[in-house]
């Protein structure tokens, strides 16, 4: 649930929003309807994995990866893939933490409303 | 509370996270704003396929406009007025070029640190002192007074912002998004900055400061022996022996001799051969089809995007197809139906350094026509990102800026400028030179030709023309102020109203030649004319050896053909070889030299003078001749304290043939007396070990492709975003001028006749973004040196070209 709510927010608000809204979803879906610190970690880890594979390659492959392999000269790297690897692992981590904080979070707003 | 803080905690991590992946740390881009699939540089990753047709509707257009792209995207704009095409023009090319035209126009206004920051300054700096955005403004007014030039200028603009407002972040060019920025509108003033930039590449070379070193160092004997006003080996122009007519102007007296001179503190520098370019027109009696065949390819610093930009213009009175700047409306280098031209750097002396007497500290006045004149002041403001603005205070005197009281350390581009000296510069002053090219597009015959050029002030060109009425010419073109003889080639004195440029040469005495006797017209930066023409243009020229070369090739053609023309841009054979060569080959002392040196020799023995690419003995000579020309001026014009140049390649020849025993061939520095023959054999070994140490026994890796190492950077050097090595042959002073990253920028063959032909090719392709495949599919082409045919469309149905895409743009 929390996979499939992260992967479409943000392809949606994707198309209008800078990048940093995955953080937002990712912070804002956890923190709602996060199970367990695990699940907020793996969900958005690989919905936005699997988003931001589906869209790179998308660019990509019509591109028969000439830009990709060009950028990945740029940054020192052998192949046009490792960019991609690269491009995803880091978006899926932050998206990762960003999940796994706003678990967190609703977890001390809610102990705080119990003691009080 | 424990809970309090690991909320907080919970939002400040996220935070955090979101800002470092949104922020440039240094070099480094923004990452996650760059690497995201959706804004990111993924985006700019174009398709192989390109959509057959599309449509926008844009306010800034009066009626419909189609552009069919061919291809090679090669755009084909039809309008149906003068506004649209030009808006039209503006619209394509920011399409295709946006970030190059900015960054270049950054440069040229000193506004580099605004998006690099603080490593920028110096050069910002220098940008803005020399006056560039001062002549810019001044050119601007030129521009905008004309009430054509005006419209066009006007209309461009206007199309390139219409482009910059469609755009979102996802779909802005890829360069932005690695440095971070985003692009600002366009203005007239761009296109006035973009015109200085050239002047700013193609006549901004100045060795007074160098010049006056040397006068004070050797004396008037001496400098005008190794450094004569007319060269040892010539080949003008304007043929020798052509008759000027018209009745000169009076030419102003030089003052009294100008003794008093400073020195500064910088390097000797090499005297490098300039920027180099070659055109030639040849007239129907030596073409096989009758009709004049017309050839042109300026050299420059290649750079991926291309430096220029394909296109055909087609509007009422208007059909023409060519290169264009990005940046610039019209096309600068082209054809149309009736007439095609082109064009080679002068080369002329347009920018003077004057001493400047300040009467004090403030520099609010300065010692000019025996009595105190006030300066002007020019606040010049530069942002710098990350960092603190900067406000730097210009002064100017009448002549110009005073570029610098104190100079920049380590900041090559100010070397040869003196300090507390004002700068007198052609660039600074009001002009119009797209005015020339609105006329040329348009030109149908040699009188056409002739009024356009009249437009012209700098930076000066020899454009070279030719007709279907079976006319070609040639002329040195461009504002030329009227000297005295010699007049700037030493520092000037700023408070002597002689010293002064007192007037213009007349633009109908420019050096021209038309339909001359030997039936061709041709340039390669040399000296314009022989010594009877009556006006001072410059003291020293490009070398005459790719002139003669093309010289000799086009007077030895008859029935020729624009295939002949084809492999004569490709041609390298050195004449400085041939010159050179069987002076100093019998020199050398086969004894005394190892095995690699002794095989070495006797390659270059047998080497044919062509530096083509596998050419080991092209290797050879070419270290050589460098290391021998070295040894011989190295040691008395190097003085760390007193900036000099050495004596030109020209001067260095006629010692070598001429002066054996001449004092200069001994090398100072040691106690022997060194000869020619003991230079020359040094230099041979020296040349010899070198390419051994570098590329090991004489073999593959000895080529002279391998060693020049020719490719194509990336504007700003974006590692991966330029061309791989190129392993071509070609060299500085033969036609095929290329050397390891500098050549020819553009070549083009026309055939004029009924319907003429055109064909064409640059080290690129037509589009700046290097996710295209139009990026630089064009470069291979360029490498083996053959051409494409490039298609003047007579309507947008044209069959003749292949069209890849159309794209129609209606008013909205």
């Amino acid at each position: 649930m929390v996979f499939l709510v992260i992967l479409i927010a943000s392809f949606l608000l994707q198309m209008v929003l800078p990048w940093w809204i995955i953080l937002i979803i990712s912070f804002a879906t956890c923190g709602l309807i996060g199970k367990t610190g695990k699940l907020s970690i793996w969900s958005p880890f690989f919905a936005i994995l699997l988003l931001w594979t589906g869209m790179a390659l998308f660019k990509s492959l019509p591109n028969h990866n000439l830009l990709a392999g060009r950028v990945a000269e740029m940054f020192g790297l052998q192949a046009w893939w490792i960019i991609l690897v690269l491009s995803v692992l880091l978006g899926a981590f932050a998206a990762a933490i960003s999940g796994y904080c706003g678990y967190h979070f609703r977890k001390a707003v809610l102990v705080k409303k119990l003691n009080t | 509370m424990e809970n309090k803080i690991k909320a907080i905690i919970c939002v400040i991590i996220p935070l955090l996270l979101a800002y470092a992946l949104n922020t440039k740390f240094g070099d480094i881009p923004p990452l996650l704003k760059f690497l995201d699939p959706f804004t990111g540089f993924w985006q700019n990753s174009e398709k192989f396929s390109v959509k057959k047709s599309s449509k926008i509707a844009l306010k800034g257009t009066q009626q419909t406009v189609d552009i069919a792209f061919d291809d090679r995207m090669i755009p084909h704009i039809f309008a149906q007025n003068d506004h649209d095409v030009y808006f039209a023009q503006g619209y394509v090319t920011a399409m295709h070029r946006l970030w190059q035209m900015d960054f270049q126009i950054r440069y040229a206004s000193g506004r580099l640190s605004e998006v690099v920051g603080k490593k920028a300054i110096a050069l910002d700096r220098h940008q803005r002192r020399m006056g560039m955005v001062y002549g810019a403004e001044n050119s601007l007014k030129g521009m905008m007074a004309n009430p054509e030039s005006n419209k066009m200028i006007t209309a461009y603009t206007a199309g390139i912002n219409a482009y910059i407002h469609s755009l979102n972040r996802a779909r802005l060019p890829l360069e932005y998004k690695l440095l971070d920025f985003s692009p600002e509108d366009w203005t007239p003033l761009k296109c006035a900055l973009l015109l200085k930039q050239l002047s700013g590449v193609l006549a901004m070379g100045s060795d007074e400061f160098y010049m006056t070193n040397i006068m004070k160092k050797f004396g008037p004997q001496v400098t005008a022996d190794l450094f004569p006003d007319y060269p040892f080996r010539d080949e003008p122009i304007i043929p020798a022996g052509t008759k000027w007519n018209f009745t000169p102007v009076t030419v102003p007296q030089p003052p009294a001799a100008f003794k008093e001179m400073t020195a500064g503190d910088v390097k000797t520098k090499v005297l490098e051969e300039g920027i180099g370019s070659n055109n030639w027109a040849i007239s129907g009696a030596k073409t096989a089809s009758g009709y004049p065949i017309l050839a042109n390819d300026p050299h420059l610093n290649l750079t991926l995007p291309s430096i220029w930009y394909q296109i055909q213009l087609h509007a009422p009175g208007l059909n023409a197809y060519g290169a264009s700047i990005p940046g610039a409306p019209g096309i600068i280098i082209g054809f149309n139906q009736d007439i095609a031209w082109g064009v080679t750097n002068v080369a002329a002396d347009v920018l003077d350094f004057y001493q400047i007497k300040f009467r004090d500290n403030t520099h609010q006045q300065y010692w000019y026509n025996n009595q105190w004149k006030n300066t002007k002041i020019r606040l010049e403001k530069i942002k710098v990102r990350g960092s603190k603005n900067e406000t730097d205070t210009v002064y100017y005197t009448h002549q110009g800026p005073v570029v610098y009281l104190q100079k920049p350390e380590k900041l090559k581009i100010a070397d040869n400028v003196p300090s507390g000296h004002a700068l007198r510069w052609i660039a600074h002053d009001e002009s119009n030179e797209v005015m020339t090219f609105y006329k040329l597009n348009r030109s149908k015959n040699y009188t056409d030709y002739r009024k356009a050029l009249t437009y012209y002030t700098a930076p000066a060109q020899n454009f070279v023309f030719a007709s279907s009425a079976n006319d070609i010419a040639i002329t040195a073109n461009g504002k030329f102020p009227l000297k005295w003889k010699d007049q700037g080639k030493f520092i000037l004195d700023g408070s002597d109203p002689k010293d002064d440029w007192q007037g213009w040469i007349p633009a109908a005495d420019n050096p021209t030649v038309k339909n001359p006797a030997r039936n061709f017209v041709s340039s390669a930066n040399q000296t314009s004319t022989d010594q009877t023409y009556p006006y001072y243009i410059n003291w020293e020229f490009g070398g005459y050896e790719r002139g003669k070369r093309i010289n000799d090739k086009l007077a030895a053609m008859t029935k020729a053909t624009a295939d002949n023309m084809r492999v004569m841009q490709s041609d390298s054979y050195s004449i400085a070889a041939a010159d050179l060569l069987p002076a100093i080959l019998p020199e050398i002392d086969p004894e005394k030299l190892n095995a690699t040196q002794k095989e070495a020799m006797n390659i270059t023995a047998a080497w044919n003078k062509f530096y083509d690419a596998n050419a080991i003995g092209a290797s050879i000579f070419d270290l050589w001749s460098k290391q021998l020309y070295h040894s011989i001026w190295a040691d008395e014009f190097t003085i760390a304290s007193v900036p000099m140049r050495f004596p030109s390649k020209d001067r260095t020849l006629r010692l070598i043939l001429e002066d054996r025993n001449a004092k200069w061939f001994d090398n100072i520095n040691t106690p022997e007396k060194e000869s020619l023959h003991d230079l020359v054999n040094a230099a041979f070994k020296y040349a010899c070990d070198s390419l051994e140490r570098r590329y090991g026994p004489i073999g593959k890796r000895w080529e002279w492709a391998n060693v020049k190492h020719s490719h194509v950077p990336h504007l700003a050097n974006i590692p991966g975003f330029g061309s791989k090595t190129l392993m071509i042959g070609g060299s500085k002073g033969t036609i095929n001028a290329l050397d390891e990253s500098n050549g020819p920028s553009w070549r083009m063959v026309v055939e004029l006749g009924k319907s003429p032909k055109g064909h064409g090719v640059y080290p690129g392709g037509q589009s700046g973004n290097p996710g295209s495949p139009f990026y630089d599919n064009m470069i291979d082409t360029w490498a083996s040196g053959k051409l494409y045919d490039l298609y003047l469309m007579k309507s947008t149905e044209d069959t003749s070209a292949k069209i890849l895409t159309r794209l129609k743009i209606s008013k909205k």
